[in-house]
């Protein structure tokens, strides 16, 4: 009986080691997540994105300056043959290309995972835009929240061009909308992707190239138009080959 | 075994002491809907309430310090404006609608004439960005609030250490806007069996049932929906309600219905201030619409309306003016947080 008792107390022990052997193993496998380094590069066709300086040209020979470039970026995740393998927590990234650590993450990931593509949304869902005050990249004082008409701005897009009729050749393109028929939200999904790192590069030659700023020089507000210049800015994204 | 016992009725008396301690501060009247709000992001604390109620009061948040939320939404006027149809801002320049009156918040989902807000927390926004109300930036208030003697000591108080960013801000400010409950008129009083309607009121109360419930639906006197009432277009505003928002022709002409609690107090009426009394808006309900398909059905009919059952039908609205409401002291200006500290109080 009373071996029984002390055989039987043994293994409890035994079992209780092993468990918390396990869980510290856990642990320490968790705090060896691996960092992922992906850069944003935005660009003009082939040449550098610099804001406020440079002139850059299009075919219709017209001069392009760039002033403001801001966008999110939210929902990253990894996917391996069209698969989900890993979603960032609480994942808002406010990109902002005069602020160069906003061009780069870190993502730690697991290391154990494999992936071949990258997901994101270019904006804000809609449930976020109903969800009241939020707080770091979604503070309304980073200037992109519409106040007359709630919402967030997904990308804004803001600079001279020689063919903009508007006053002082301005063009401003804020980019919005979370409600039917004006979703502008838009996923982007790349393919090629490194398990080291890789760079996303954003073409806005890819965008203006399509559009004629004599006519159409600004958006500020959810529309069809908002919509149909969100799918441009979608299909500026791409991976640049290693 | 006694320090067992004295162990376990530790834990009661733990539990007891945290249940009554976490008493909600928002507690919603009886047999209402429930609320909106979503508390949970947001719970209630005395010291936010307090930093709210302070920012709603302080003019710190226009541009040149002028214009607070109260200048718009004054308390013994069911928090909207009398004497202008119109809203004001800094400068006096005029804005585009009447200010509404505020109370019931945490049962509303969408805010302002044509629901271009859509949560409580972002409502303060368009005001302070507005250039014909506060002009300012929310960015450049959190500075200034930054830069203050007052605000980072209320922000600590609040959220245990000082920062000031414009989400807690905006959460402040609805707080102490979640606390403005209007549920003790003389109409509360008579549905909880406490009161009892004159007879005046009773017949008023019948009309009201028969004309006026589907869009002012009770207890809220609201329906929280958006709705065309036949006013004719002003040509100078040219306003076409939740059209602008939508862009939908469906929601041309359509605007968000008012509650008529405290409706005493809250003149003048209408998204654009037109009607200066009650009278007036019976007489508009009487009279025949113009036939826009966006129009109410219920008001596809005029009204039939005697001038006794206007009278019986004021009679009843007027059993909504709450006073506790309106001299409140919980929701006026926090005389102690300007100017206690000032004085060494």
């Amino acid at each position: 009986m009373l071996l029984g008792i002390f055989i039987s107390c043994r293994l409890v022990m035994k079992v209780k080691f092993l468990f918390i052997l396990l869980l510290l193993c856990s642990l320490g496998l968790q705090a060896q997540n691996k960092v992922l380094p992906v850069l944003l590069s935005p660009v003009f066709g082939n040449q550098k994105l610099n804001v406020g300086t440079d002139w850059y040209h299009i075919a219709r020979a017209d001069s392009i300056q760039i002033q403001v470039l801001k966008f999110y970026v939210s929902k990253l995740r990894l996917l391996d043959k069209g698969k989900v393998v890993w979603q960032e927590e609480n994942s808002f990234h406010l990109v902002d290309v005069e602020n160069s650590t906003s061009l780069k993450w870190n993502l730690l990931i697991p290391p154990t995972i494999t992936f071949s593509q990258i997901s994101f949304e270019l904006g804000i869902d809609s449930i976020t835009n109903v969800s009241g005050a939020l707080g770091g990249d979604l503070d309304p004082t980073k200037g992109m929240y519409w106040t007359w008409q709630n919402g967030y701005i997904n990308f804004k897009l803001e600079g001279l061009a020689s063919s903009s009729s508007a006053n002082k050749n301005e063009f401003q393109f804020h980019l919005g909308g979370y409600q039917y028929p004006f979703l502008a939200c838009k996923t982007i999904i790349l393919d090629q992707i490194n398990e080291d790192g890789f760079v996303i590069e954003i073409d806005l030659k890819k965008v203006l190239v399509q559009a004629d700023l004599n006519k159409e020089n600004h958006i500020m507000s959810p529309s069809i138009e908002a919509v149909k210049w969100s799918h441009w800015v979608q299909k500026s994204f791409s991976i640049i080959p290693k | 075994m006694k320090k067992r016992i004295f162990f376990i009725l530790l834990v009661f008396i733990t539990i007891f002491a945290f249940r009554f301690r976490s008493e909600p501060i928002f507690v919603a009247p009886k047999n209402w809907p429930k609320s909106s709000y979503d508390f949970k992001k947001n719970p209630l604390t005395p010291n936010k309430i307090l930093l709210g109620r302070a920012l709603f009061y302080d003019p710190i948040l226009s541009k040149n310090n002028t214009i607070s939320c109260a200048s718009c939404h004054s308390q013994y006027t069911a928090f909207t404006h009398v004497d202008h149809a119109l809203s004001h801002g800094i400068g006096d320049s005029i804005g585009m609608r009447n200010s509404l009156a505020l109370m019931n918040l945490a049962w509303h989902t969408n805010f302002m004439w044509d629901g271009s807000v859509n949560h409580l927390d972002m409502q303060a926004l368009a005001p302070i960005n507005h250039p014909s109300e506060m002009g300012e930036n929310i960015k450049n208030v959190v500075a200034k609030l930054q830069h203050s003697h007052l605000y980072p000591a209320l922000f600590y108080q609040a959220f245990n250490d000082s920062v000031i960013n414009g989400e807690r801000l905006l959460k402040s400010i609805s707080q102490f806007m979640l606390t403005l409950i209007s549920s003790n008129s003389k109409y509360d009083s008579v549905m909880r069996g406490k009161g009892k309607f004159t007879s005046q009121e009773e017949r008023g109360y019948l009309l009201f049932k028969k004309n006026c419930n589907t869009c002012h639906t009770e207890p809220l006197f609201t329906n929280l929906q958006f709705e065309n009432n036949g006013l004719i277009v002003d040509p100078f505003l040219k306003d076409y309600g939740r059209f602008r928002v939508s862009q939908n022709p469906q929601d041309s002409f359509k605007f968000k219905v008012p509650t008529l609690r405290n409706i005493e107090f809250s003149y003048p009426y209408m998204h654009d201030g037109r009607f200066k009394k009650i009278s007036e808006v019976l007489n508009h309900y009487v009279s025949q619409k113009s036939k826009v398909s966006t129009l109410a059905k219920e008001l596809s009919e005029p009204f039939v309306l005697s001038s006794n059952e206007k009278v019986d039908l004021t009679a009843f609205l007027l059993t909504l003016t709450d006073k506790h409401f309106l001299f409140n002291p919980s929701y006026s200006y926090p005389r102690e947080v300007f100017f206690g500290r000032a004085n060494g109080k």
